[in-house]
């Protein structure tokens, strides 16, 4: 559905510039249709070599990059910018590449979107990154989150739900901590285990799983309809914050 | 015998000349001794003469043996014996001489003959062992079991001097044969009629397990072996054809059932003009034979059926790379549509807006579709990749919901759990999993009317997680419970109820998709009738214990 907003908001949120890396022309073309009107500056790259020195040269935003590529694997290009820049990394990936995304985040990408993407999701996707990229760098110096009658206090560590205190464990906590850091990005399994429970052994998926659920049930309403803490199947979780 | 006159001589040399040669020697011994006459001793002579039969007798049998002791017996007798030149004796001890020196070639004659013949059977029975080797390292070690039986007929038809022999076997069913193996004499000529009208014959032979004689008179005679035989025990020894079958003198083609471990799996046929003349060293030759035949059709159709089943694997693979291919291929295209579809609805307010929707509407239903497909074939083509670990029914549920929301829209759907269980965990695959869960929860949604509420359960039954997704639909008719699930099935009827019609596309894959992805992990997918109406679809996953965890 076409989004009407007013258009004071709509230039407060345009984007400078974005790169988008494709070797299909059409691609390319929608992708820049989708994204013109919020977008000052549109960059583009049909392969891995061009998109790097593109993105050296002109410090686009966000940088929008498809997995297969003629001259090398999308998965390199990620690393090779991340290497030395912190410019959010959106990647446009196949279905069939489902059980690669964990790799791709591993690898220094922000997000993913799978082909073919709804132009509403891909806009949220690009706006929620350049958001993200603009936040405090350091955790836990964060003005509280306000979601609804809920408060996030990270630097306080104290959850508050209609005013009343809502006990966290010290494992819960670390666990959302992480999440939050990480607000409106997909975070893997290994790396919110290694965050919370650092190099001890056990199972990643069951202590994941069973904490996850201990704090929905503690924040969401319905942990069947959870919208902060957002299951990304065969990747990790994602802490949605509302727009 | 003419196998065993070959001895001694060279093989070219033919009968006559091998008895001109003898006499020309018996001759010529008889003219030398004639010269030195005067200085001979009779014992002398009869050794000499003693010598030339021997000779006789090795390079040509006992006949040319014989022969030359009558004729050495009157020539001792008529040129060397007093008087000279009669057949009169002068000393009656002389008698006594000749009649050893006959009864002597004779017996001596006899012995070497038979001795020889002895020797030849050694040599023969070496060879055919030898044969027998050869034979079968190449019906084991030919690349082409073919060939093999080829080989295999070869060597029966040049061994038992016959103007053909045939290998049948059965190709799918089981009275069709076809001739696999051909082997023939240059100097016969068989034409195709006689073959065909043997076909009969030989499929009752290949039936029946029996043999059959095709004698010059036209008719044919079937099953004596049968009747002499023990019953069964053919089927465990090969060795009991030709013993059991008396006369087979006027036989011009014999039929031999080909079996293995007592099963039929083809027929052997040899044919000579004017007739089949076996000897029982032969007969035996070819009843053995024939089972190497039978284990070479055996492998041939092992073969086959091997090579039958890894060209549809290769087909497979084939059908899978290309279904990927496809589908990762489609996506470009359906990307663009669905971009610039949406960019013109975006565009503003002008007649093509409501066709851009439908546009952008069905690049998502196109792309569902490939999907379906894209599963479907990795699924029947075994390439699918489950990654099963610990996870919650929480999740699952939660990342179906939030997957399917686009097809419930507004639909309200309740979620009932087991309030006295704090969480309940099972061993899956996530990904997997929740296409299933969702596939269930869009067929609910495609087969009730729009509004009507759908209801999730969850508990444990056992060492299974069941969770439940009902709907208020119109049910599936009992004739219909096991056939929904195949794929490409779709009830028929359902367009009649009010508003559904509409939403129910697709191509019939969702429910078999579904209850692929749950077994392939230990799971399956059921249906219930629901009480008061409608329908309540079940995935059951392989459930887990949760282990007390350390805070």
């Amino acid at each position: 559905m076409p989004e009407r907003s007013d258009s004071k908001a709509e230039a407060a949120r345009r984007l400078s510039s974005v790169l988008i890396v494709d070797d299909e022309p059409k691609i390319r073309s929608a992708l820049r249709q989708a994204l013109e009107r919020e977008v000052g500056t549109i960059f583009e790259a049909s392969n891995g070599r061009d998109a790097i020195s593109i993105a050296e040269q002109k410090r686009p935003a966000v940088v929008i990059i498809d997995l297969g590529l003629p001259d090398m694997e999308g998965i390199d290009v990620c690393r090779t910018i991340r290497a030395w820049s912190s410019v959010p990394i959106l990647v446009l990936s196949a279905r069939t590449e489902d059980q690669e995304k964990a790799s791709l985040l591993e690898a220094g990408a922000d997000d993913y979107v799978t082909k073919p993407f709804s132009t509403v999701e891909l806009r949220a996707r690009v706006r929620a990154a350049v958001r993200r990229s603009q936040m405090a760098p350091v955790p836990g110096t964060d003005a509280p989150i306000v979601i609804g009658d809920l408060v996030i206090d990270t630097a306080r560590r104290v959850v508050t739900s209609a005013g009343a205190d809502v006990h966290l464990t010290p494992t819960e906590w670390g666990l959302l901590r992480v999440l939050v850091a990480n607000a409106g990005k997909p975070v893997t399994h290994e790396r919110l285990f290694h965050a919370v429970w650092g190099q001890a052994e056990g199972d990643v998926q069951l202590y994941l799983r069973v904490y996850v659920a201990h704090l929905r049930r503690k924040l969401e309403g319905d942990s069947y309809r959870p919208r902060l803490i957002l299951t990304e199947p065969g990747v990790g979780y994602r802490f949605e914050l509302p727009a | 015998m003419d196998a065993l006159s070959t001895a001694g001589v060279g093989p070219s040399t033919t009968r006559i000349q091998r008895w001109v040669i003898a006499f020309v020697v018996l001759a010529a011994l008889t003219g030398a001794m004639l010269v030195v006459r005067a200085d001979l001793d009779k014992a002398h002579v009869a050794l000499l003469y003693l010598l030339v039969v021997l000779i006789g007798s090795s390079i040509d049998g006992s006949a040319l043996g014989l022969t030359l002791a009558g004729s050495a017996f009157l020539l001792f007798d008529f040129l060397f014996l007093p008087p000279y030149n009669t057949l009169g004796l002068t000393n009656p001890l002389d008698w006594l001489v000749l009649g050893s020196f006959l009864v002597t070639s004779v017996v001596a004659s006899q012995l070497l003959a038979h001795a020889q013949r002895r020797t030849e059977e050694a040599r023969a029975r070496t060879s055919e062992v030898e044969r027998f080797s050869t034979l079968g390292a190449e019906t084991l070690n030919a690349a082409d079991p073919v060939e093999a039986l080829v080989a295999i007929a070869e060597v029966i038809r040049a061994t038992l001097s016959v103007d053909s022999c045939d290998i049948y076997v059965h190709r799918g069913k089981e009275a069709d044969l076809e001739l696999l193996a051909h082997a023939a004499a240059p100097k016969a000529i068989r034409s195709a009629s006689t073959v065909g009208r043997a076909s009969g014959l030989l499929a009752w032979v290949g039936g029946r397990k029996e043999m059959a004689v095709e004698r010059k008179d036209g008719t044919v005679s079937v099953g004596a072996a049968a009747e002499d035989a023990g019953a069964g025990a053919r089927n465990e020894s090969h060795s009991g054809w030709f013993l059991s079958w008396g006369d087979i003198a006027d036989a011009r083609a014999i039929a031999i059932p080909l079996t293995v471990q007592g099963r039929s799996v083809g027929v052997l046929r040899v044919a000579n003009e004017p007739h089949v003349d076996l000897a029982p060293g032969q007969r035996a030759f070819l009843n053995a034979l024939s089972y190497y035949a039978a284990l070479g059709v055996e492998r041939l159709q092992l073969t086959a059926d091997a090579s039958h089943t890894a060209t549809l694997r290769d087909m497979d693979r084939l059908k899978n790379a290309l279904l990927a291919a496809v589908s990762h291929d489609l996506r470009t295209p359906l990307t663009t549509v669905k971009a610039l579809a949406h960019a013109i609805v975006e565009r503003g307010a002008s007649p093509g807006d409501s066709n851009a929707i439908s546009i952008e509407e069905e690049a998502d239903r196109l792309t569902s579709l490939i999907t379906d497909l894209l599963d479907y074939s990795r699924l029947t083509g075994g390439a699918l990749q489950l990654v099963p670990q610990i996870e919650s029914a929480d999740d699952l549920i939660g990342a179906a919901l939030a997957a399917a929301r686009g097809i419930l829209e507004s639909r309200s759907v309740r979620v009932t759990d087991d309030e006295s269980t704090v969480m309940l965990l099972g061993h899956f695959d996530f990904v997997h999993s929740v296409r299933a869960l969702v596939n269930l929860i869009e067929n609910a949604a495609k087969y009730s009317a729009p509004g009507t509420p759908l209801e999730i359960g969850v508990h444990r039954e056992g060492a299974q997680l069941v969770i439940s997704v009902s709907d208020r639909g119109a049910g599936v008719g009992a004739e219909d419970r096991e056939r929904i699930f195949q794929p490409f099935y779709r009830a028929a009827g359902v367009a009649g109820v009010a508003g559904v019609a509409s939403a129910a596309h697709g191509v019939g894959l969702g429910l078999a998709i579904a209850r692929g992805l749950a077994t392939a992990q230990g799971g399956d997918v059921t249906y219930e009738a629901r009480p008061g109406g409608g329908s309540v679809f079940s995935l059951l996953l392989p459930a887990a214990e949760q282990p007390p965890l350390a805070e």
